[in-house]
């Protein structure tokens, strides 16, 4: 299980976007959405950078690794 | 597309009638040669022989025809999978083709009636039961998780496949444990057919079970 923190669904929120239309954004299933947000899914660089984009949201502040 | 299935079964009619046709010239006035077992290894051509020569040459050339079909429409169908990336389209339903695994068990019999064990094999068909699972996400979009998840279930299903046939060889291969060298290809045919279902099972349970193994939030807002 990755263990990071997803600030996903209060970026999708704040852009009024469903999942479903997340998802079809950046050319993912629903169900990967729905990982990211829990934070159980842990994305390729290119659909972090694709997620960043759709929302308008740098990548370190929707996925936030600890530092070890 | 009509037109070519329309061509392949007129083919496979006159192939059968052209069979049936050189069957019944070989049972009449050929006494039955190719019908009834015969020893080809002395075989000396006869005119006589035309008949069911010719047809054993469409023969096989049709069943050739059917098999370059069968990979041209897999090879397509690959292409289409790629292409739209989607999942390959499985009905649930063909999970109850797993039943015809227990058809291995034929095996026994024929092995006490005529020593033949390729029966056996038949237990590889438990395998399809993974169709159950692979069905419900047929033609499912295949994103990254998805493939991930592919790969994750075919590298697990294959490790423990391989793992059964590695110890199968491990511990019959050596030819001891029956005591008997016919049991013990018989055990191995066994373990064998049974590791190879269990690896194509599993694909189909793992796919399906890294991709729902947790309830989730089904509002979508």
């Amino acid at each position: 299980m990755p263990d990071f923190e997803c600030r996903l669904k209060k970026y999708r929120q704040l852009n009024d976007l469903t999942q479903e239309q997340l998802a079809a954004q950046v050319g993912v299933r629903r169900e990967t959405i729905m990982r990211l947000e829990k934070a159980q899914y842990n994305p390729s660089l290119k659909l972090a950078v694709d997620i960043s984009r759709a929302v308008g949201a740098p990548i370190e502040e929707i996925f936030i690794f600890p530092q070890k | 597309m009509k037109n070519s299935k329309k061509c392949t079964a007129v083919l496979g009619i006159i192939c059968a009638l052209l069979a049936a046709a050189a069957s019944y010239y070989t049972i009449v006035f050929n006494d039955s040669r190719f019908i009834v077992p015969m020893e080809l290894s002395g075989y000396v051509f006869r005119v006589q022989d035309l008949p069911m020569v010719v047809s054993g040459i469409f023969l096989g050339l049709y069943v050739l025809y059917l098999f370059l079909l069968l990979v041209r429409a897999i090879a397509a169908k690959k292409r289409q999978e790629e292409s739209t990336r989607s999942a390959r389209a499985v009905n649930p339903k063909l999970g109850f083709l797993g039943i015809i695994g227990f058809a291995g068990f034929f095996g026994f019999w024929t092995y006490s009636l005529d020593k033949t064990i390729f029966p056996f094999m038949f237990f590889m068909f438990f395998g399809f039961f993974g169709f159950f699972y692979e069905g419900k996400m047929s033609q499912a979009f295949m994103d990254e998780r998805y493939q991930e998840n592919k790969l994750k279930a075919h590298m697990v299903a294959d490790k423990i496949a391989l793992g059964i046939i590695f110890l199968a060889l491990l511990v019959l291969g050596q030819g001891k444990l029956m005591g008997n060298l016919e049991y013990t290809l018989i055990a191995l045919t066994i373990a064998i057919s049974l590791a190879v279902a269990l690896g194509m099972f599993l694909y189909g349970y793992l796919l399906y079970h890294y991709d729902h193994d947790e309830p989730l939030d089904e509002s979508g807002e």
